[in-house]
């Protein structure tokens, strides 16, 4: 192997390259600035839309009246700013009418009607109050609270959940009174109680999020980076008519091929390689403010690598950046246009994601059998050492799995590039095509 | 100084090729041969027009001298290297110029013939001399730090002669070169590849414009349906024939092949040495 001309003609791929603005865009400025944007965008939106349901208030209508001896509960439910009762009339449009004036009564209203507001949607809870059946009946003043709710709908359960906890804080006070004049005290009342301490830290907190997405954005983002690379350099360089002049230059069809592949493992091992940095800088900025409150560890978050695990990250990506470039370039080389090598190459693209179902079960580690499946191995063993966690023998079992992987990938490549009319770009169809044509040739040829 | 068959004095032509053969299967038309047993050489200071109708066999042919295609038989040498033992030295020992043949789009004037005659084994000690004797001598300088992509067809044309040249190949295939070029531009490049093959290179040259191989070329050959019809300088083939108008010339070989169905037409030892002029049929 020729390490002159391999030089020569990498450096001439990747000068092309980062010349070409949807390189540029895919490789360095998404891998850059998407996550933070996506991840801020994301947030923002999740944030307005919880305040702005926690904004509404919820509309309900009491289809059958609370029993007498409550007017406590009464008072409580009619008093609650985020609750609204019907009062049983509609707008001309067939809408909900709340009750006014801070001292009316919750009207009975009809049955049927405020069913009918539910299913419209113009209301979001329906309550009844009811006798009690078997033994709980024989209890004075006791009583059933049926809600009627819409589970599709956000506001329907929020509806449910605030009349719920009025009536369970209701309950809460009658039981602590009855206890009272029981005479029992507020320990004995409280028996059994369950405690839950968090024993993570700040920096369990923060290694456990940087795991779950750097495992998850670096191989997206590798595989970004090797997408319009591998595409630009075999179908782009057809479209432009600049293959057949490559094939006349006087260097070894092999450094061609070694030259490209590396040029586009580099720029997926860039996109990668960007993403976890920019992810390293601003996960703390844009999570910590979102994280506050949530709890003693989420309040001192703070997001470190450990230092064992940067070369894993390394290892991962270069190791992801050399199968997507294999895989990508295989598929692409068979296509004439930059647009057809773009539709050949994309399931590649999108069956990323379906290993990373399989690795996206939060407190699972590497086995194994994970450990076996390309790209799902990669991303685990990448989400253990962020985590801390280093299993030797299943990170040599990930290892030789993508090696094994990428070797399969070069000897197919170095097995079609074989046929003439791949090399100089004559064929006119598809890689399954291609095999399909292969496989029914080489039967016939048999027969 | 042009060759001329008594100046044929080189031991060894540049080019050799000894009854080439390259078929391949169509799916419609089942096994094709696209070049059926052509021999010819080119000598140094030469220009050897390779004329032929489209689909003659012209371009499948120098593809095969260029390595980018694989000759299913025959052999063919450059600078004495075959095709198949030896492709990255035949590659270095010539330049390629096609319409099919083009500049990255992406790297300027000066970057591409660095490229080029980097890869094709030129010292690198003599590149940036190299490049600047070929900017000069095509005045490319005013925009050599311009991005190919956002050059006039004109000057794209001068670059890409320019990094045909780059490495200083003896042979040169030029195939079909003023395709799409206008007239001025077309009247250029013929007075490039007369400068070159003045300055002793090998020439090989595709075309079907009669008027061009008239003028450039010192010996022709007539290529149809991937045979050799016919071999001589112009003035060699008008006294076999009796025709003076190269077409004629050409209109009448093919006419004879195709009148002549299952018989074959030779030129002296045409589908073996090369050597007479004379135009004959055979049985």
């Amino acid at each position: 192997m020729n390490l002159r001309e391999i030089r020569i003609l990498y450096g001439r791929e990747l000068r092309s390259a980062l010349r070409e603005r949807t390189i540029v865009f895919n490789t360095i400025l998404l891998p850059v600035f998407l996550y933070p944007v996506i991840l801020w965008a994301m947030f923002t939106a999740l944030t307005f839309i919880q305040g702005r349901n926690e904004g509404f208030t919820s509309r309900v209508a009491l289809v059958a009246a609370l029993p007498s001896p409550h007017p406590v509960l009464a008072e409580s439910l009619r008093a609650d700013a985020n609750l609204s009762f019907w009062n049983g009339e509609t707008t001309s449009a067939g809408g909900f009418v709340g009750i006014s004036g801070d001292r009316a009564a919750i009207p009975v209203v009809d049955s049927a009607a405020a069913h009918a507001l539910l299913r419209n949607r113009e209301l979001d809870a329906v309550l009844l109050f009811t006798e009690p059946d078997g033994e709980a009946a024989a209890l004075a003043g006791n009583f059933e609270a049926r809600i009627l709710f819409d589970r599709a709908i956000d506001r329907s359960r929020r509806a449910r959940d605030r009349v719920s906890g009025r009536i369970d804080d209701y309950r809460a006070g009658w039981l602590a009174r009855e206890a009272e004049r029981m005479g029992l005290s507020e320990a004995e009342q409280v028996r059994f109680a369950v405690r839950q301490d968090d024993v993570s830290t700040g920096e369990d907190l923060g290694a456990f999020l940087l795991g779950q997405m750097i495992s998850l954005f670096l191989v997206i983002m590798v595989a970004l980076g090797c997408f319009v690379p591998s595409v630009d350099t075999t179908a782009g360089e057809r479209e432009r008519s600049t293959w057949e002049t490559l094939m006349t230059v006087g260097a070894a069809r092999r450094s061609v091929v070694v030259a490209k592949y590396l040029h586009v493992a580099t720029l997926g091992i860039l996109a990668g390689s960007l993403n976890v940095i920019a992810l390293f800088i601003s996960i703390g900025a844009v999570l910590r403010p979102l994280l506050s409150g949530v709890g003693a560890a989420a309040d001192t978050i703070s997001f470190q690598i450990p230092l064992a695990a940067w070369p894993m990250m390394i290892v991962g990506a270069v190791a992801l950046a050399l199968f997507f470039s294999a895989a990508m370039m295989i598929l692409a080389a068979f296509a004439r246009s930059f647009k057809d090598g773009q539709a050949m190459v994309q399931p590649v693209y999108w069956m990323v994601f379906l290993p990373l179902l399989l690795g996206s079960q939060t407190d699972a580690t590497l086995t194994p059998a994970l450990a076996s499946i390309p790209v799902a191995n990669v991303s685990m063993m990448i989400r253990d050492a962020v985590n801390g966690v280093f299993l030797w023998p299943l990170i040599a079992q990930t290892l030789a799995v993508t090696l094994g992987t990428i070797v399969l990938c070069l000897v197919s490549a170095r097995a079609i590039l074989g046929f003439e009319e791949l090399m100089t770009g004559a064929y006119d169809g598809s890689f399954w095509r291609f095999l399909k044509d292969r496989a029914w040739r080489g039967r016939r040829a048999k027969a | 100084m042009a060759w001329s068959k008594g100046e044929g004095m080189t031991p060894r032509p540049a080019v050799d090729v000894r009854d080439l053969r390259k078929s391949f299967w169509d799916e419609g038309r089942g096994e094709v041969r696209a070049v059926d047993g052509l021999s010819f050489t080119c000598h140094p200071g030469e220009v050897f027009g390779l004329l032929g109708a489209n689909g003659a066999g012209k371009t499948t042919t120098l593809r095969m001298l260029s390595t980018v295609l694989r000759p299913t038989g025959g052999s063919a040498r450059v600078m004495g290297h075959e095709v198949q033992e030896a492709p990255e030295r035949v590659r270095r020992s010539l330049g390629f110029y096609s319409a099919s043949t083009a500049l990255y789009p992406r790297l300027n004037g000066r970057e591409t013939l660095e490229f080029f005659a980097r890869i094709n084994g030129y010292p690198e000690e003599r590149v940036r001399g190299r490049v600047q004797s070929l900017i000069d001598r095509f005045g490319i300088g005013e925009y050599e730090k311009a991005r190919v992509e956002k050059l006039s067809s004109g000057m794209k044309q001068k670059v890409s002669i320019a990094r045909t040249i780059a490495h200083d190949p003896p042979v040169l295939i030029f195939d079909e070169p003023t395709v799409g070029l206008d007239v001025l531009n077309a009247l250029e490049m013929v007075q490039v590849i007369r400068e070159l093959r003045d300055e002793g290179k090998a020439i090989l040259f595709s075309s079907h414009i009669m008027s061009e191989v008239e003028k450039l070329c010192d010996r022709i050959g007539i290529v149809h349906r991937g045979r050799l019809l016919a071999l001589g300088t112009l003035d060699e083939l008008r006294e076999a024939t009796g025709l003076h108008y190269l077409e004629d010339i050409f209109v009448s070989h093919v006419t004879a092949a195709e009148g002549l169905a299952g018989s074959e037409l030779v030129e002296g030892d045409a589908g073996g040495e090369e050597g007479g002029t004379g135009v004959e049929a055979a049985d």
